[in-house]
């Protein structure tokens, strides 16, 4: 690359969850950095949130993995530190680096709470695109003292996938020339888009590594996963070549789907609870829905089983799209008792996609008229919007020991904390 | 010095372009004893941000306990908090 050209910069901070508390403390006058003894932030074991959201890298040589039970992690290192999360917290510190990466150039994608996307004022040389990245890398570390991982690239994908080759406190290019010599020959459950049911299937076909992807045939690849989208074979091959179009998005992507999930502190085996906790996802759900005001036409309900943790879900394309809570109940209800194969439960997710404007509803005379209810959301929504989320609650949830409204990760609610869409 | 991170009850003045100067502070102590430290001569004033936590950080003189000290004192500005940070 000896010309200017746009340069894209991917930000990632480094075991984001844990080097927040880590600054926090010291500012607080904590004389330990837990990023340097084994540590980890994990969710309460009493509420059975108790994964690994982010360890510390001594926590890491002991074989710690992100998303492990905490027990799991005590047997693999028995002094490690547990620190509850704090989210309030999280958010302070992503809405410092968004400002700070703002100073610099006003193209800032936010892409999650510890990940954003910039493009840099100008067209930069490459030489002069890496000083640009440190500049920033070092800003962020003296400023907010988390450190950060740099990837610098013409397009997000490949300073997606730049930021990943070097950890902490780095910087790494991946210009398109360098595709074949530093993403090639990398796993290919490595390359953004590529899940695990993706790469369970890839390497049935033989396809292990980025580069063997990107020399399969794509007409192949669009056969394999045309179940997935139209087009989702030819975007991996497209991927694994570093070719990605898109533009930096500063209002962040249209919403395709709202959903939230829950797990519960106690195995569910009774349909009736089952029920009171997909209602109170509904009431989370809907709300959501009508302060995007948004509507969907598809619902959809999954069930976490509680031995093997394994997901299973059920979906249904209605006639008219709604945005109701009793209606969205009402369908989760059915889709539940429809999927549910009576086994404990540890945990229920519900989502509405297929959104549109809910100014804009086609009525369907075969559908239940839900006009009264929709009033109810309406004063429900407004008498929330004044008093809080808690200051109504439906009776039944009353010494349920259920949450009248499920879901979320709190503080701000609605975050985006995980997206497919780059 | 050491760090202390101890909550201060403080007297300060602000001027009319919001800065603020700390005049004196009483601290208990673990013993529940109270050190009380006035005049307090501000030699350098900082501010961090780490965490996205605005801080003001004072490097002070007085007489501590009948001793000349420096010490550097914090105030978060998030919550009004007072802090003896290192001495």
């Amino acid at each position: 690359m000896n010309r200017k050209e746009r340069i894209i910069l991917h930000i990632d901070v480094n075991s984001a969850f844990l080097s927040f508390e880590a600054v926090h403390r010291l500012q607080h006058g904590a004389t330990v950095d837990v990023r340097k003894i084994p540590s980890a932030v994990a969710g309460s074991q009493a509420t059975r949130h108790g994964i690994i959201l982010a360890k510390s890298l001594p926590a890491k040589a002991y074989g710690v993995k992100t998303g492990e039970a905490s027990w799991e992690a005590k047997q693999k290192c028995p002094g490690i530190v547990l620190i509850p999360p704090d989210y309030p917290l999280y958010m302070c510190c992503h809405r410092a680096l968004v400002r700070l990466l703002k100073d610099y150039s006003d193209k800032v994608q936010v892409f999650s709470i510890d990940e954003c996307f910039m493009e840099a004022p100008g067209m930069l040389m490459k030489e002069e695109s890496i000083r640009f990245a440190h500049r920033i890398r070092e800003h962020v570390r003296q400023e907010l003292g988390f450190t950060v991982s740099v990837g610098v690239s013409t397009n997000k994908l490949l300073a997606k996938m730049g930021s990943e080759l070097k950890k902490p406190d780095a910087v790494s290019t991946l210009f398109p020339p360098e595709v074949g010599k530093k993403m090639w020959p990398l796993p290919v459950e490595d390359l953004y888009g590529v899940g695990r049911a993706a790469a369970a299937k890839l390497h049935r076909y033989e396809i292990h590594t980025i580069g063997d992807l990107a020399e399969t045939d794509v007409k192949l690849l669009s056969y394999l996963f045309k179940s997935y989208s139209r087009d989702h074979g030819q975007m991996l091959w497209e991927y694994a070549h570093g070719v990605e179009r898109s533009d930096i998005m500063t209002s962040g992507p249209p919403t395709k789907s709202i959903g939230n999930s829950c797990t519960v502190h106690f195995d569910v085996e009774d349909r009736e609870t089952a029920h009171a906790v997909l209602l109170s996802l509904a009431e989370t759900v809907g709300m959501r829905l009508r302060l995007a005001n948004l509507c969907g036409r598809v619902i959809g309900v999954s069930i976490r089983k509680s031995g093997d943790l394994v997901t299973y879900s059920h979906q249904v394309k209605i006639q008219s799209s709604i945005d109701c809570t009793d209606a969205i109940y009402e369908y989760c209800r059915r889709l539940f008792d429809a999927a549910w194969k009576g086994e404990p439960i540890r945990g229920l997710g519900v989502w509405v996609n297929d959104l549109s404007s809910s100014g804009y509803i086609q009525l369907s005379a075969l559908e239940k008229d839900w006009d009264e209810k929709k009033k109810v959301d309406r004063t429900v929504d407004a008498i929330r919007a004044k008093y809080g989320p808690f200051s109504i609650v439906r009776g039944n949830f009353v010494q349920s020991g259920l949450a009248p409204l499920a879901g979320g990760a709190g503080g701000d609610a609605g975050f985006p904390v995980m997206t497919s869409i780059l | 010095m050491k760090i202390r991170m101890k909550r201060l009850k403080m007297i300060f003045w602000a001027d009319e372009n919001g800065r603020i100067t700390p005049i004196r502070f009483l601290m208990k102590q673990d013993d529940a004893s109270v050190i009380k430290v006035g005049s307090i001569r501000v030699m350098e004033r900082k501010e961090e941000k780490l965490a996205g936590n605005r801080m003001l950080i004072f490097v002070c003189q007085s007489v501590v306990a009948g001793q000349q000290k420096v010490f550097e004192l914090k105030y978060e500005i998030a919550t009004c908090r007072w802090f003896l940070y290192k001495m």
